[in-house]
């Protein structure tokens, strides 16, 4: 193999359709993160690995491709966009009027295992509200995700959410050390019946064994109103039953707005919970087979930084929406018709004039030109 | 695994045709054509279906812990019970690995062989093999073996020996995470009816043995 034709693993060249596509979306989406008036934030490309071991756990940390400063310092390029974000608010922003609106949209680097390429994300595309708790915050990063979704003609997108209340609350009132809570999550995740209810029979003996089944039922599939209807008739603790009426506030709303065929309702969701603190959700297309977004809130990460404030948002995977957008075989308004334009005469300055005069006039009238030498020459 | 689990797919109403299975097409669809099933290798099953190019999959535990996968697993079917287990020849096998100085572990399984022994905190150089591991140990490539064991006559014919099992493992009914939001009412459904086979199947087993 020659030098010139290896390439590192992980990287990637895109050229043609897929660049207009990418650049159609990324313009999308920051013509409707500005419209709900979110601010563009350009990021750095790398910065201590001290900063993104602190934000993201130090395990995680491990992926991220590094390098050492000058100095000697130990230096990463980004992983992630959101823990950039959140430093930037908590030692630049200290003053700054709360809420603050930031979008984003820029390439990440890191390590992904082989088995990890289906979720693989390089470039994100997303938002953070920050300092804002109320319900009316997480309502609004689920509805510009929507609207982006609807303004790709993603039309069949569906949202799944949860919050993350719901699980620790109900790991608190089974009184589980923190081993079984891991082993907990993972039966939830799993979305086993049997294994779930062997689990609770073996850990939560106090409940009867139609609670545990009733348990079982609603942590397997998402659903509507009658799911939260149905939870909130299981004897919950104050934290669980919380999250449920805070769920259910959020399900009304999407309701009342006409969105709840696209939203989902998923008491199984449980993955991210060390990072969630609230509201979290997973966004799907038919077009694609893994999930395109995530997003939640997440109230403990700027306080990592030093200053504690509330904060939700969401990111894309641009490389995900691209290729649900590359299946979807509809019109494709990044390809813009070329008006092919000659130049009779060839080399001739009055032909050259007349030509190039031509052109600008079409240029003018926002035409795409492609000038093309004179094929009788 | 392949033929148990289409027997178990047609009790649940969702037949393949024999001429379909007699051919040797990869890819063959029930003859309703609601159903699509796609063969391939064990250990690949996992990426079909988290690339989401099957919604669902039929595969070992064994296959999906090494894997890793990001899939939901709503069901143990059952089939194909056997034993992910450590072992080695007959003389060593009361012995303590901590007497050398790295273990080296012939196996399939690079990634459950360096969890296992990683836990007990004991150092080791995996040896990759993609078959026969049980000769490993007999011409000195490796001290011990991470392998499956379903009756142990294949150890015991090759002088080894089990020294302890990681894990059971049977086949699991793997699905698509994707899948599993966005076509929820049909994949509840083929849970429901392959759920119903396996308890229909444990009652008669217990009239059986009664």
């Amino acid at each position: 193999m020659s030098s010139l034709t290896k390439i590192p693993s992980g990287v990637q060249y895109f050229f043609d359709e897929e660049v207009r596509r990418r650049r159609y979306i990324e313009r999308c989406a920051m013509e409707v993160f500005t419209g709900w008036s979110y601010d563009e934030i350009l990021l750095p490309m790398f910065d201590y690995h001290a900063l993104f071991s602190r934000g993201m756990g130090a395990e995680r940390a491990e992926r991220t491709y590094r390098f050492v400063d000058r100095d000697g310092a130990l230096l990463a390029l980004r992983p992630e966009l959101t823990l950039l974000v959140a430093r930037t608010v908590a030692t630049r922003f200290p003053h700054k009027p709360r809420p603050l609106r930031l979008c984003y949209s820029g390439e990440v680097f890191r390590y992904d295992e082989p088995t990890e390429r289906a979720a693989r994300e390089f470039h994100q595309v997303g938002l953070e509200l920050i300092g804002e708790p109320s319900l009316a915050a997480d309502l609004e990063v689920l509805l510009i995700a929507a609207e982006l979704l609807t303004t790709l003609d993603l039309t069949e997108f569906r949202i799944t959410f949860s919050h993350a209340d719901f699980f620790h609350g109900l790991a608190r009132q089974l009184g589980l050390e923190p081993q079984e809570r891991a082993l907990l999550r993972e039966m939830i995740d799993r979305r086993n019946v049997e294994a779930l209810g062997g689990f609770l029979a073996r850990h939560a003996p106090q409940l009867s064994e139609a609670r545990r089944e009733e348990f079982c039922q609603l942590t397997q599939l998402a659903g509507g109103a009658e799911t939260l209807a149905r939870a909130a008739a299981l004897p919950l603790d104050g934290q669980s039953a919380a999250a449920v009426s805070h769920l259910a506030a959020i399900e009304q709303t999407l309701g009342a707005l006409g969105l709840d065929s696209h939203f989902r309702i998923d008491l199984g969701e449980v993955a991210n919970l060390d990072y969630y603190t609230g509201l979290t959700f997973r966004i799907y297309v038919p077009e694609w087979g893994v999930e395109i977004g995530s997003g939640g809130r997440y109230d403990q990460l700027i306080a990592s930084f030093g200053r504690g404030e509330p904060a939700v948002g969401f990111s894309f995977a641009l490389d995900a929406l691209s290729g649900a957008l590359a299946h979807h075989h509809r019109v494709s308004p990044w390809e813009e018709e070329e008006t092919p334009l000659r130049i009779p005469g060839g080399d001739h300055p009055a032909a050259l004039a007349r030509a190039f005069g031509q052109a600008r006039e079409l240029r003018q009238q926002k035409k795409r030109v492609t000038i093309g030498a004179d094929e009788t020459r | 695994m392949q033929e148990q689990s289409l027997a178990l797919f047609a009790e649940a109403g969702i037949v393949v045709e024999e001429a379909e299975l007699a051919s040797r097409k990869l890819l063959v669809q029930t003859a309703d054509r609601g159903y699509s099933f796609v063969f391939v290798k064990p250990s690949d099953v996992p990426t079909y279906v988290e690339y989401g190019v099957a919604d669902v999959g039929i595969c070992g535990r064994d296959v999906l812990l090494e894997a890793r996968a990001d899939v939901h697993q709503p069901l143990d079917l059952g089939l194909g019970r056997c034993r992910i287990a450590v072992a080695g020849r007959r003389e060593v096998v009361g012995e303590d690995y901590n007497l050398l100085a790295t273990v080296r572990v012939a196996t399939k399984y690079p990634r459950i062989a360096t969890a296992y022994f990683h836990e007990k905190g004991v150092p080791i150089e995996v040896i990759p093999l993609s078959g026969s591991v049980e000769l490993a140990p007999l011409l000195g490539l490796s001290d011990r073996i991470v392998d499956l064991v379903e009756t142990g006559r294949t150890l015991q014919e090759n002088g080894l020996e089990v020294i302890d099992v990681i894990t059971e493992s049977t086949a699991q009914l793997i699905v698509n995470r994707a899948s599993f939001q966005l076509n929820r009412k049909r994949i509840g459904q083929l849970i429901g009816a392959l759920r119903a086979v396996l308890v229909r199947e444990e009652k008669s087993e217990e009239r059986k043995e009664a």
